[in-house]
């Protein structure tokens, strides 16, 4: 039973991740990260 | 075919070490800017790596996918993150826990500070603490960045912010050493935040991995992933002689040989190393289980 | 760059040798002369590239830092003897001449021995600015490093005293986010001191302060200042970005100038180059960077004094 499902679920995940990446690019949040991360993050280094 | 198989296995888990540090090395590439005192600016920085590893680190070639993950969601334009939840869950179904076995540079520092000779607690009775982590992922990277939000809509980064010691030790040293601007805005957070990065370090050398094991949001996600990961490790029951050395060796407290897919193994390989008949062994591939007991003894008995 | 960082840090401990040594009493003949003849030596040296200016310029503040440190009690007397009436710095006069006035007019305060230590030092300090003034004309900016601009010595010496070989900040011709008009020239000389803000829309601390800067804003034009936004998404006027910044400004009731300029121009790359936001600079009338920029939020109690000061500081 659970030998059956697995594979399944494997699939479909790696499909539904491409899927989100794809959507997320497309609504640019590529980009958001792209800005967050060329910049210095004052929360994380502990000023902000 | 097994025979081969448990030689790549044997390989992996002897130079584990040296993956590691070529994969801290890779994904902190940008070494002059350590001196400079700046940080990498290139469009790498828009692609997660799959370990912790702060974006706000001078050397860092890419995006950490935790902290990418409440910057998104916590910018007025989105509330959640496709982007970096795929790439979780390519990575996640890809690797696993693997990951953070093999790649993560904070792993590998815990695990070297581990090294430090001295006494060494055992984590067995800590058990509850594992699920910390998975209210951490919940909480402050999922949640309070979406829901605590100023007059404007935007949201902090709970988890950089409160909690995450690789900031301070990636990002806010090497940048404070060189930059007298930094060094003066450092403030109570600062504080607060190396406090953190040293109650871990002095852990890691007390226990192994204890960031791992009870506080990583990253380790959570992948914990959930391991159980659907195309890596991983299989037991043949056939071979095994029941001696209990896997789980003795293991330093995530999982016994391989009943869950060969726990959320807590890091799929490191010592209990590879440390099978006397080869029992054990990486495997990977659509719909691997951990165990095959069901064959193997079936096949036994057809004998 | 990296060169040049690397031999700053390789100086510091070669300069606290050096100082050890020089702290012993009358054993420093041989230091002090190779310290003359490294100086001569820079001072000789004709760079070809503005990036050797700037190295060339941050060992020539490395070796007067050196100067002062070497005798600090001393130096200490002379600064405190120093004619409060009279500015530091006027324009296009050199420090080492201020110094040698100084001490000249505080003759009787010294030993013979140290007037002549003093005199010696003086004088290497007016040739360094000389070079420092003649790079700064060669190689305008060279005698700062945004955003990394910090030099070692200077705080390791101690020296408090605005060292300030005032550092320009690039000219531009932008417009406001209604669009009118902008030019850093007359923006600049028609205010006492002008507080630039670098920020973007995504950014929460950034966003965080600028109700402070508001403040601060209604504050400085009681004394003829002003306070500038520079949006680092809104660069090159893009539409979209500029339709958003605005938003935020409006939802935190910010009134004060908002401006963007071209990328490619000067001022551009300077904002590009920037990689920690907020960074707040403070800018004279002369259109001169006073100080280190603050970086981070200006709504800590710290960091607001470190502000007021650089704008006390424009304003003197």
């Amino acid at each position: 039973m659970f030998k059956a499902i697995k594979p399944v679920a494997q699939v479909a995940l790696l499909i539904v991740g491409m899927a989100m990446v794809c959507f997320g690019v497309m609504r640019g949040e590529a980009d958001a990260v792209l800005a967050k991360a060329i910049r210095l993050c004052l929360e994380c280094i502990g000023i902000g | 075919m097994d025979k081969r198989i448990n030689t790549v296995s044997h390989l992996l888990a002897r130079f584990r070490g040296l993956i590691q540090a070529a994969a801290t090395l890779a994904t902190n590439i940008h070494l002059p800017n350590f001196a400079k005192g700046g940080i990498y600016q290139g469009a790498g920085k828009a692609v997660c790596v799959p370990g912790l590893n702060c974006y706000s680190c001078p050397a860092a070639s890419g995006a950490c996918p935790i902290g990418s993950f409440q910057s998104v969601v916590g910018s007025s334009k989105f509330s959640f993150s496709y982007y970096v939840t795929g790439t979780l869950i390519l990575i996640g179904v890809l690797l696993g826990r693997f990951v953070c076995g093999f790649l993560c540079p904070f792993g590998w520092l815990q695990e070297l500070l581990h090294k430090i000779p001295g006494k060494k607690l055992s984590t067995k009775k800590l058990k509850p603490l594992t699920y910390i982590k998975y209210a951490v992922l919940l909480f402050a990277v999922v949640l309070l960045p979406v829901l605590v939000v100023n007059d404007v809509g935007m949201g902090d980064p709970f988890f950089c912010k409160y909690i995450c010691p690789q900031g301070v030790l990636e990002g806010a040293i090497p940048l404070s050493i060189m930059n007298t601007g930094i060094r003066f805005a450092l403030g109570k957070l600062f504080t607060w935040k190396l406090a953190i990065l040293i109650a871990v370090v002095v852990l890691s050398v007390l226990f192994y991995r204890p960031f791992c094991k009870w506080i990583c949001p990253l380790g959570a996600f992948y914990a959930l992933m391991n159980k659907v990961s195309l890596l991983g490790i299989q037991v043949d029951q056939c071979k095994c002689v029941s001696c209990g050395k896997c789980a003795k060796v293991c330093q995530m407290d999982v016994d391989v040989t009943r869950t060969p897919d726990h959320a807590e193994c890091i799929r490191c390989g010592k209990c590879v190393g440390a099978c006397p008949v080869d029992a054990i062994s990486f495997r990977y591939g659509l719909g691997v289980t951990g165990n095959s007991t069901a064959q193997s003894a079936q096949a036994r008995e057809n004998k | 760059m990296k060169l040049s960082k690397i031999t700053a840090l390789l100086m510091v401990p070669v300069l606290a040798l050096s100082l050890a040594a020089c702290s012993a009493p009358k054993s420093d003949a041989n230091n002090t002369a190779s310290g003359d003849t490294q100086i001569a030596e820079l001072i000789a040296q004709k760079p070809s590239s503005a990036e050797e200016a700037t190295e060339l310029f941050q060992q020539l503040l490395q070796k007067e830092n050196e100067i002062f440190a070497s005798d600090s009690a001393l130096w200490e007397k002379v600064f405190l003897a120093a004619n409060k009436d009279v500015p530091m710095i006027e324009d296009g006069k050199n420090y080492g001449d201020f110094l040698l006035d100084t001490i000249e007019s505080a003759k009787d305060q010294f030993t013979a021995d140290e007037f002549k230590t003093l005199k010696a030092g003086a004088q290497q300090v007016k040739e360094i600015e000389e070079k420092l003034t003649a790079l700064e004309k060669e190689f305008p900016g060279c005698g700062s490093t945004p955003g990394e601009g910090e030099s070692v010595d200077a705080s390791t010496a101690g020296m408090t005293n605005g060292k300030s070989e005032a550092a320009k900040f690039p000219s531009f011709k932008g417009k406001d986010l209604d669009g009118n008009d902008v030019n850093s020239d007359e923006l600049f000389s028609k205010n006492k001191v002008t507080v630039m803000n670098f920020w973007f829309t995504t950014c929460k601390p950034c966003v965080g302060e600028l109700g402070d800067l508001e403040e601060l804003n209604k504050e400085l034009v009681a004394k003829s200042g002003q306070v500038v936004g520079v949006n680092s998404f809104t660069l090159d006027g893009n539409k979209d970005e500029v339709a958003d910044a605005k938003d935020v400004l409006s939802k935190k009731g910010v009134t004060y100038k908002n401006i963007w300029f071209k990328s490619d121009s000067e001022a551009g790359k300077f904002t590009s180059n920037l990689y920690s936001f907020p960074t707040t600079y403070v800018i004279d009338q002369n259109g001169n960077i006073v100080g280190e920029p603050i970086m981070g939020g200006i709504n800590s109690a710290e960091q607001r004094e470190a502000l007021n000061k650089l704008i006390d500081q424009a304003l003197a």
